[in-house]
């Protein structure tokens, strides 16, 4: 899922437990995993599966999964994608970390512990090792979203998205967080030195949908790449940081800026990231962004009751929005077509001056 | 003032209730017609594209009410048995029939959580205010309701025929002839009688759905998986019928649970959408009563992949 799984990687270098990596989600994982998902599952489902067998072709013998109770149905991910590895013959053992209202706490103590079984290391050291991976959770989805608005302003096109790349490969190569952080100040200050030229004005899009499809490239057919090529200054709000922040704030209850500003819209909760897809709307035409893409896997439920709400932000706010289906199908010429047309429309808003800024 | 109830989704299964419950109250109600071709072109029309049939059914339905009621109830059901959901589309409807259908009257659209009466009372009382400011009037309706909702069963347990089989799916699937294209008389008219999960004990569903490794938290899954998987397990029936409409997105997971926990079962999985046409939709079912008749004749073993089942020689095998 995009680089969350950097941190992951280095709270498992930390922790000293076995890993496996599978290769980038691409064709391949989506092919294998489509040949055994149910058909209408949605796409996020098929390219974990499909990560899953390539993982176990590597010698992979647990898989380790966030769960959820609804009503969206990535909490049911866990048990039909455990029963359909077992039919294929995989022996994999599958722990689903859940929250401690379902599991009671000492459920959920239990089945950390089986995660970080192996490891030699003593309780504050895991402790220690946990509180560096949201730490560098953080410090590469800033790292990131710098890139993402930099974009819009270099002088030679196409260097943000390189040094991007580049960080993924590097940081690939890191052993433990302390080499990981270093990765990442590296690379922060090579976006530093950067050219930009700050009299651009960009055209600038926020992304929303729902949270897998719009953090992993793969899904989304590389959209925050191609926009970075087309010069686009980007925003996304749901991060995998964010994913964490946002487990603690819903534990407290409080709630965050995308609710507030959701709520005249849709006031209630109704699984999947609904909310901060119409707050992420309103809040990036507040912020003063020309437009907003919303991305979503075939059959999302959340999302296709936020796509319905979205056209009404659009005409109340004057504020272009476009959504954008993926699933297995998705062709990429079409994909792109809709997207440069989108571009093209708010470049002309921009330069008639119909968005009113 | 008039109430505008769309006949739609879990219409069938709750409407002695609503309807009680605003005649109680001294209001007039609307009840939409039968779904037919006219419902469902409205519904196609003003519903975003990505929603599952029955959702365009019922903006079909609401639409069609527009002009003849002052306040239009959309049921926001979130909740019918404790820590379950219903799915996420009820839990956004007002909203997104408010959003989707211009010239709407005001939509009733408090939610529903009606695992207890106590919490549905707090549906009741949100609701009556549009109404009346008298709440001892409010509870009195919703009381009377609430006893007449008792009373309505649902449910088909078809006797008298040579096959049976378990018919799953949501109950707005299944009660709507319209939208299943009469599957129920269909089946009867095959010589196989139909039995839904109204018939069987809850207490025999949470015996089914305790075997699974993870509690399910859609009262839709719980119920058809435990219902399917015991009937299928008990030998109660020859043969599972799964109606579900395209790209919902609880069926997709159902349907594949039930086809893993009821192994070696014969088992139709019926999709419906706005363009299913009938006569593809006609030859599966006659197809599956063929199989299942088959298999009484012959006896349940299946025979191997690539052999025909009429024996003989050079039958035997794929030439």
């Amino acid at each position: 899922m995009g680089n969350a799984y950097l941190a992951v990687k280095a709270l498992l270098d930390a922790l000293e437990v076995e890993y496996v990596i599978p290769p980038f989600c691409g064709r391949e994982a989506l092919r294998l995993g489509s040949l055994v998902s149910p058909e209408e599952i949605c796409l996020p489902f098929k390219i974990n599966m499909g990560n899953y067998l390539q993982s176990i072709e590597r010698g992979a013998d647990t898989v380790v999964i966030t769960g959820s109770c609804g009503p969206c149905r990535f909490g049911e991910y866990c048990e039909l994608q455990a029963r359909i590895l077992r039919r294929l013959g995989h022996d994999v053992d599958f722990i689903v970390i859940e929250r401690p209202s379902e599991i009671g706490l000492r459920g959920l103590l239990r089945r950390l512990k089986r995660v970080a079984g192996d490891s030699g290391k003593r309780g504050a050291q895991k402790l220690n090792a946990l509180i560096w991976a949201v730490r560098i959770m953080k410090l590469i989805d800033a790292l990131e979203a710098r890139a993402h608005t930099l974009a819009g302003y270099e002088q030679n096109r196409g260097e943000c998205r390189r040094l991007l790349h580049a960080f993924r490969r590097d940081a690939q190569e890191a052993n433990g967080p302390n080499e990981m952080a270093g990765v990442i100040r590296a690379y922060g200050r090579k976006l530093d030195a950067v050219k930009t030229d700050r009299a651009k004005a960009p055209v600038k899009i926020a992304i929303v949908g729902e949270i897998y499809t719009i953090i992993e490239p793969f899904a989304n057919l590389y959209i925050e790449d191609r926009l970075m090529d087309y010069g686009v200054s980007t925003k996304r709000r749901l991060s995998p940081g964010w994913w964490v922040d946002n487990l603690l704030r819903s534990a407290l209850r409080t709630p965050s800026g995308a609710h507030r500003a959701a709520r005249g819209y849709l006031g209630l909760e109704i699984g999947g990231h609904a909310r901060e897809c119409i707050g992420g709307a309103v809040l990036a035409k507040e912020e003063g962004f020309d437009g907003a893409i919303q991305i979503f896997p075939m059959g999302c439920m959340p999302e296709i009751v936020s796509k319905s709400i979205l056209p009404s932000v659009a005409r109340d706010m004057d504020f272009p929005v476009l959504s954008l289906v993926v699933d297995e199908m998705t062709g990429e010429a079409g994909f792109v077509t809709r997207l440069e047309a989108f571009v093209d429309l708010l470049e002309r808003r921009r330069d008639r001056g119909v968005s009113g800024r | 003032m008039t109430v505008g109830i769309p006949k739609g989704l879990l219409f069938h299964k709750y409407h002695p209730f609503f309807e009680t419950f605003f005649t109680e109250l001294g209001e007039e109600i609307a009840v939409s017609a039968d779904t037919a071709k006219d419902t469902l072109d409205l519904g196609a029309q003003y519903c975003v594209d990505d929603a599952c049939l029955p959702v365009k059914v019922f903006h079909g339905h609401a639409a069609s009410l527009r002009e003849r009621c002052d306040l239009l109830l959309v049921p926001r059901f979130m909740r019918v048995r404790a820590r379950e959901f219903i799915c996420p589309k009820f839990c956004g409807l007002p909203e997104m029939v408010r959003h989707s259908i211009p010239g709407l009257p005001p939509v009733a659209g408090a939610p529903i959580y009606a695992h207890t009466d106590a919490c549905f009372y707090g549906w009741a009382r949100e609701t009556g205010l549009c109404c009346t400011k008298r709440v001892s009037r409010i509870k009195r309706a919703f009381l009377i309701a609430l006893e007449k909702q008792k009373k309505h069963r649902t449910g088909i347990d078809d006797r008298g025929f040579s096959l049976r089989v378990a018919l799953v799916g949501h109950p707005y699937n299944i009660y709507d002839p319209y939208v299943n294209m009469n599957l129920v008389k269909k089946l009867n008219r095959l010589g196989i009688g139909a039995v839904t999960e109204e018939n069987l004990a809850d207490g025999l569903i949470d015996a089914q759905v305790r075997k699974l490794s993870k509690r399910p938290f859609w009262t839709f899954a719980r119920n058809a998986y435990g219902f399917a998987v015991h009937m299928a397990e008990c030998g109660l029936v020859d043969g599972i019928v799964y109606i579900s409409s395209f790209a919902c997105g609880i069926d997709s997971v159902t349907t594949e649970l039930i086809r893993l926990g009821a192994p070696g079962v014969p088992y139709l999985l019926l999709k419906i959408d706005e363009h299913t046409g009938e006569t593809g939709f006609d030859t599966r079912v006659e197809a599956f009563a063929d199989l299942l008749e088959r298999r009484r004749a012959r006896g349940p073993h299946l025979p191997a992949h690539g052999k025909r089942l009429s024996g003989g020689k050079g039958a035997a095998g794929r030439a």
